[in-house]
């Protein structure tokens, strides 16, 4: 369980937004909207441990993520706005790096039919930077199961995804959430899942 | 034991990733060769001078080189988020930095060892020089990629100017360059006095980059 307690981000004498309280339970979903540069990334470092709030504190299952940020790290899954593939190395190689890095347990097996799932298992031996960037969106994303972590923490999951991926994507958010999983995301793209949460960052900004 | 196979997966994506690149240790590479061969045209051929100042150049364009080619040891990582990945893993980044600077004195330090026997015989070296000059080189080498680490892990705060590192590596390695060429070129009492001066500021830098290097990722990755 995730909590926040009157976050505030100052960048010099400006307040991006201020006061945030969130609760994100087990099989929850909270989608982070507000128009571009009302800080939806910066909130999403926050919470991700890699930026400091000005005020307010985040709790991980009852524990300040500033203080155990390892056993915090164990247990969420980081997608970024950037594409962490490496464009040298095939998708199969990446794959298995990243399956060695965080120690995950997924089978051979796993790995295939997720590669064929999302169409990429053709391009299986093929270089990143030969990929069109829907293709390299669809490898990163990948990493969530993969890393098989309780709380995805996810930023414009769904820039580059075409409608195939788009539904297989919805399903596995509400599977996630479903087998108690928690999400939170930031999107301009508004999914048909009935369970999400809004948090408009409009609210939070000072006027 | 499970994080033995996390670092052995970094060490084989580095050999990756720097083994199909492998065009920048060619052009480091290219770039010394060239160096020496410009001062062979520049002063002439007159044997007499090389062998005084043989040593110097070599050294001169090595230092040259390594600040060429490892400029830029943490930017691709840092770009595209994977120094944060890396944050998040569980790993330390001081690892991190470690292993960092073990492949790139693998791929950029190591080929010079069979360049400069090669070079030497341009520059007449006698043989005797070029085994001392080996053995400093393998002592100093690390220290000049651990100063590259430094500079590069330092310009990931500004990422427009890159003369600082520059600066560092160069000011710090004027000890290093002072000593190993001297070494080569003084009586037999002063090469070991001198070597252990070298081991020492070895040393000094195999403990610290590590974490100057960290702490500098970590300033970098809250900053970006």
């Amino acid at each position: 369980m995730l909590l926040t307690n009157n976050l505030s981000f100052k960048r010099g004498s400006k307040t991006i937004f201020h006061n945030i309280n969130i609760s994100l339970s087990p099989k929850k979903i909270i989608q982070i909207k507000g128009r571009n540069g009302i800080g939806k990334t910066t909130l999403i470092k926050i919470l991700s441990n890699i930026l400091v709030p000005s005020t307010g504190e985040i709790y991980w299952n009852g524990k300040n993520i500033k203080k155990d940020s390892h056993l915090f790290f164990k247990n969420f899954t980081y997608i970024m706005d950037t594409n962490t593939s490496k464009i040298d190395m095939t998708i199969y190689e990446n794959i298995l790096f990243w399956k060695k890095l965080f120690l995950s347990s997924i089978s051979d097996q796993m790995i295939e039919s997720l590669l064929n799932l999302l169409q990429l298992n053709i391009y299986k031996n093929v270089m990143v930077k030969y990929l069109s960037y829907g293709e390299i969106r669809k490898l990163e994303l990948c990493r969530l199961m993969i890393e098989q972590k309780k709380l995805w923490i996810l930023d414009e999951p769904y820039s580059g995804l075409d409608e195939l991926t788009t539904n297989i994507f919805n399903e596995t958010l509400i599977n996630h959430s479903q087998n108690g999983g928690m999400v939170i995301f930031s999107s301009h793209f508004y999914p048909p899942i009935t369970s999400i949460e809004d948090l408009p960052l409009e609210h939070y900004a000072n006027i | 034991m499970l994080i033995f196979r996390s670092i052995i997966s970094i060490f084989l994506r580095e050999y990756l990733i720097t083994f199909r690149n492998f065009y920048n240790v060619l052009t480091v590479i290219v770039f010394f060769i060239l160096g020496v061969l410009i001062f062979v045209f520049a002063i002439g051929p007159d044997k007499a001078i090389y062998s005084q100042i043989g040593i110097g150049i070599i050294w001169t364009l090595i230092l040259l080189s390594t600040n060429l080619s490892l400029k830029k040891l943490y930017q691709d990582d840092f770009n595209d988020g994977n120094l944060i990945l890396f944050y998040i893993s569980g790993i330390s980044l001081e690892l991190i930095v470690i292993i960092k600077i073990i492949t790139a004195w693998v791929f950029f330090q190591l080929p010079f060892l069979i360049i400069i026997p090669i070079v030497c015989l341009i520059l007449n070296v006698t043989t005797d020089k070029i085994i001392l000059l080996i053995l400093t080189f393998i002592i100093s080498s690390p220290i000049l990629t651990a100063l590259s680490s430094i500079s590069g892990s330092m310009n990931l705060l500004n990422n427009k100017n890159f003369a600082i590192g520059s600066v560092i590596i160069i000011l710090f390695s004027i000890p290093i360059i002072i000593f190993s060429v001297n070494i080569i070129n003084s009586t037999t009492v002063l090469v070991t006095p001198q070597l252990n001066i070298l081991l020492g500021i070895l040393m000094l830098f195999l403990a610290i980059t590590p974490w100057i290097s960290a702490t500098c990722i970590k300033i970098a990755i809250r900053n970006k």
